[in-house]
């Protein structure tokens, strides 16, 4: 015996059924989109894992794009050398006897300071260098300001780690793949950095604005007045970046001042890594260890 | 003997089965391309404005515009999760944002049937700025507060990015057409 045959349908209540289905869908993916964006909100860390693994999908791929770039460039750059070579040599030489002059003062000073350190028996944290890596992708999502470098957990780099080059800060890293590292550049509008103004030697933070300046924000002893051309500096408040390492030059010394980063992450190749300076402590601090009034103790 | 219209797998010879290994394939390109495209975005080129056009969200909006069922919201929905994580956005905006195009570009060309090149490329203006400003909103729920400047140049360099993405799309769904 035949199964009783079902009721036959038209083509246009088929349509009818698809369309619903595809609204049913399409609502779902919204409220999947919307409930993914709740989520980032409450805990941005909830995908650290699978942006390892996208960042180290994509920096080998550029950083294989650019080798035969750089290749290209460097010897450009070797030809370009011998040009002009007389007077570039005189003008180093030069520059080398008023450096040689320098160090020596910065030696005799540095002898200076580490003596009195031992007197006052200052304890200086080592400054671990993790890793050297070259960049290898932007990211131009919105104003999300990141790069990508290629060099991950197999290297050392973990996410939370001081990124400088040798004009001064670049950033920290956000998240680390197993070959490549996502680095949160000085200029996202979620980069703040503990500083100092060399010259007056007050504390404040710099923030990312999306643009090429940096913000001053919440600047101690703001009465005193910043000058163009002010130098601010890491302070090595919160741990994370060494203290002294140059960050940004003040360009603006409006009432909202701002300073231009002294590494422009355009003009680099390469970068490096450095362990964090003063890790938070593995286990919390007992309470009972601190000293409390007794005022503020329990009964 | 009723033959249903399609027959089960195991029915099919092996030229059908070849055939239908091959059209499940084309139906994959345009999300493939979009994502090679979003995978450009990533050059390492560093500019304090963003001036890197959304590549995604272009394609997104091209094959959204000229083959509606190569890319359904679902699709949008993975390539903008891709795009989020590639990029590093907070994951979310992206897949809410493609989605939310794709059915705002279904609904509205449902309703024109202007077919021109130039008034195509102002709808999509249009929808990028749009775009744009909501995706504003969406960085700021998701913590990332900034300025709408920086976000307005990349929608224009993105509307300039136009021709050449309606270029590439065209150029697939020749060869797909051809295949």
């Amino acid at each position: 015996m035949d199964w009783p045959q079902k009721r036959r349908t038209s083509f246009a209540r088929r349509e009818q059924n698809l369309a619903l289905i595809g609204a049913v869908v399409t609502g779902a993916v919204l409220a999947t989109g919307l409930l993914l964006l709740v989520l980032s909100r409450i805990n941005p860390a909830y995908t650290t894992r699978l942006r390892g693994t996208a960042v180290d999908l994509v920096a080998p791929f550029w950083a294989s794009i650019r080798k035969p770039f750089d290749a290209l460039s460097g010897g450009l750059d070797r030809v370009g050398d011998y040009i002009g070579i007389v007077p570039r040599l005189r003008q180093l030489t030069a520059d080398n006897i008023a450096l040689r002059r320098a160090v020596q003062d910065r030696d005799a000073v540095a002898a200076e300071n580490r003596a009195l350190r031992r007197l006052v028996a200052v304890a200086a944290p080592r400054l671990d260098l993790v890793t050297i890596a070259r960049f290898a992708g932007s990211s131009s999502g919105s104003y999300v300001r990141s790069a990508m470098i290629a060099a991950g957990t197999r290297n050392g780099v973990f996410s939370g780690q001081a990124v400088r080059a040798d004009a001064g800060l670049v950033g920290r890293t956000t998240e680390a793949g197993d070959h490549a590292a996502r680095i949160l550049l000085l200029t996202d509008p979620t980069s703040r950095v503990p500083v100092i103004v060399v010259r007056t030697g007050q504390a404040a933070l710099a923030v990312g604005a999306a643009g090429p300046l940096l913000a001053i924000r919440d600047r101690a002893g703001a009465e005193v007045p910043l000058k163009r051309g002010d130098r601010l500096v890491t302070s090595g408040a919160g741990g994370l970046f060494a203290p002294q390492i140059p960050v940004a030059e003040v360009v603006d010394v409006s009432d909202t001042p701002r300073a231009r980063p002294f590494a422009d992450p355009g003009a680099l190749d390469f970068v490096a890594v450095y362990r964090v300076y003063l890790p938070v402590p593995e286990a919390p601090v007992a309470l009972t260890a601190v000293p409390v009034p007794r005022e503020a103790r329990k009964k | 003997m009723i033959r249903p219209a399609t027959s089960s797998f195991h029915l099919r010879t092996t030229d059908e089965r070849l055939a239908m290994w091959r059209a499940a394939s084309q139906r994959v390109v345009p999300a493939a391309v979009t994502i090679a495209l979003i995978v450009a975005t990533t050059v390492p080129v560093f500019v304090s404005v963003p001036i890197v056009p959304d590549l995604g969200l272009l394609a997104v909006i091209v094959w959204t515009s000229f083959q509606p069922r190569l890319m359904p919201p679902w699709l949008a929905f993975v390539v903008g999760a891709t795009a989020d994580v590639v990029t590093g956005t907070p994951l979310g905006v992206d897949a809410t944002l493609l989605p939310a195009v794709v059915i705002f570009v279904r609904l509205v060309s449902a309703r024109f049937t202007v077919r021109r090149y130039a008034f195509d490329w102002l709808f999509a203006s249009a929808v990028i700025v749009g775009a744009a400003i909501v995706e504003w909103r969406l960085l700021a729920f998701t913590g990332v507060v900034g300025p709408l400047g920086p976000l307005l140049v990349r929608a224009v360099t993105t509307i300039l990015a136009y021709p050449a993405v309606v270029a590439l799309a065209a150029r697939v769904e020749r060869r797909l057409a051809a295949a």
